[in-house]
């Protein structure tokens, strides 16, 4: 039997999203483990719930939606609190922050520091410290899995540095934020310009009210510096991605690649030449020439060529779904003869 | 690969359009035909043609088509592999400034061709599509630098093609 003991620290939409899947897919951790996750504590922004037999999802849920928080207030610090808690992973969900990274990586450190595993959707610690965190991780003998950092439910993290790791992995190229991808497709399929596509993007709830963060390409930049670092083993932040985002791109501007069988998209890339992010010229039919909210990549590789990957790249149960799997395998990292290294 | 070739065809109404066929039947690209009616020889007369083809397989296919049409393969030269140059440049692009960037990336060297569609506006800001041939990659290689630098200088938004 194995025991996963789980703190929730962010308590949005994605904590929620991770809440109810914990509850969904209970069963089948009992089936393969023994036990289910058990969430000893959760924190959203200014409270806390805790208990050591365990809190009920469903419940976390419902009273963060009926009452706008999950408990009571919080009297210290979560790393404070975290240091007296009993648990085996954190699931970090703050929001990003590329500026300091705070409070994610206090959260991230303070339990690695503890000696316990992290599970993480916050780009912000990854994007700007990486090699502190994965080295802390090591250096204290613990999980630190990131998933749904990058692509949400699209597994490309796993995929290119688990199962891939006899290939020499010589570029990924990707569509990495949808709500750029559903912008340049509307342009393109109705002939919107700019302003209106970008409005209905955000009456869709896909943009921001300040969309600088997607269209000035700074969440495709620290998903790039993000798959740089696991996967092609750089040493890079979201500070050294060359960045151009798709503010100026215009509806003449699509029309004329349009004329040349071409879509322009939003390319996060990294190769040996470097990491960049910019609007590209994407012939149509090319994998990366895809429309809506997908999101796209393209790996290269030197035995299998080709590989690419395609999902959702956001949502409450998408991004669930990548902190699932991380979940499942840090469970089966605790199981007697396990070979997950 | 762009190729061109010098050829003999039978001097008969229908032999030319025979000859082209094999080249956009396999997925070749006319560039340029030259139709010598004034050089008879042997009743036969000269035609040099040039054309882009995606591999040496559909080469070899033309070929052979043409050896199946009785076609004479007098010469076969200037094989070289051309590559795709892209950009969509947006902002207030000066005339004078449009002829720096073209003049520039003729200036790196292995240019075959280079072209600008300019899209109808009635705002300052222009918009044009460049696009042209190259015989390397190095080539695209420098006139991305070229392009990066030159949009930087004059403030313009510069979307480059894929084929780097």
């Amino acid at each position: 039997m194995i025991k996963m003991d789980a703190v929730l620290v962010g308590f949005g939409t994605v904590g929620q999203g991770v809440a109810e899947a914990i509850q969904m897919k209970d069963q089948l951790f009992v089936d393969r483990f023994g036990e289910g996750i058990r969430i000893v504590a959760a924190f959203d922004s200014n409270t806390y719930a805790a208990s050591k037999k365990g809190l009920n999802p469903t419940e976390l849920v419902r009273t963060k939606v009926g009452k706008g928080n999950i408990g009571k207030k919080r009297p210290e610090t979560i790393p404070e609190m975290l240091s007296r808690l009993d648990y085996d992973v954190l699931v970090e969900m703050t929001p990003t922050n590329i500026v300091d990274a705070k409070p994610g990586i206090d959260h991230i450190k303070a339990a690695l520091n503890a000696g316990r595993d992290v599970v993480t959707s916050n780009k912000g610690p990854l994007a700007l410290k990486f090699r502190e965190i994965s080295k802390l991780a090591a250096k204290n003998k613990c999980n630190l899995r990131f998933e749904a950092s990058v692509g949400g439910a699209t597994p490309v993290i796993n995929l290119a540095s688990e199962l891939l790791r006899c290939e020499r992995i010589s570029s990924i190229r990707g569509i990495m934020n949808g709500t750029c991808n559903y912008i340049l497709s509307r342009m393109e399929s109705e002939g919107l310009p700019w302003e209106p596509a970008l409005r209905e993007a955000q009456q869709l709830g896909y943009a921001e009210t300040d969309p600088s963060y997607d269209i000035d390409g700074i969440d495709t930049a620290c998903k790039v510096a993000i798959l740089a670092n696991a996967i092609m083993g750089n040493d890079v932040t979201v500070h050294d991605v060359e960045r151009t985002g798709i503010r100026g791109v215009n509806l003449e501007a699509v029309t004329l690649a349009a004329q040349d069988k071409k879509v322009i998209r939003l390319i996060g890339e990294i190769t040996e030449k470097g990491v960049e992010v910019a609007p590209r010229l994407i012939p149509r039919g090319h994998p990366l020439s895809i429309s809506g909210t997908l999101n796209t990549f393209h790996i290269q590789t030197d035995l299998a060529g080709e590989i690419i990957v395609a999902g959702r790249g956001a949502g409450r149960h998408e991004t669930a779904s990548a902190v699932m799997s991380d979940l499942w395998v840090i469970m089966r990292t605790k199981e007697p003869n396990s070979h997950s290294s | 690969m762009r190729v061109n070739v010098d050829l003999r065809l039978k001097d008969v109404p229908g032999q030319l359009i025979g000859a082209l066929e094999p080249v956009s039947r396999n997925d070749g690209n006319i560039v340029g035909v030259v139709h010598s009616h004034d050089k008879v020889s042997a009743g036969r007369i000269g035609v040099n043609l040039t054309f882009e083809v995606s591999s040496e397989m559909n080469l070899d296919k033309i070929m052979n088509e043409w050896t199946a049409r009785g076609v004479d393969i007098l010469k076969i030269d200037h094989l070289f592999e051309t590559f795709h140059l892209e950009y969509v440049i947006v902002g207030t692009v000066s005339a004078n400034e449009m002829k720096r960037i073209t003049d520039g990336i003729q200036a790196l060297g292995g240019v075959e061709s280079l072209n600008v569609r300019y899209s109808v506006s009635s705002s300052d800001e222009k918009t044009a599509l460049i696009s042209g041939k190259v015989r390397s990659k190095d080539v695209i290689k420098k006139a991305n630098h070229f392009m990066r630098e030159r949009s930087k200088r004059s403030g313009f938004l510069m979307i480059r093609g894929f084929g780097d």
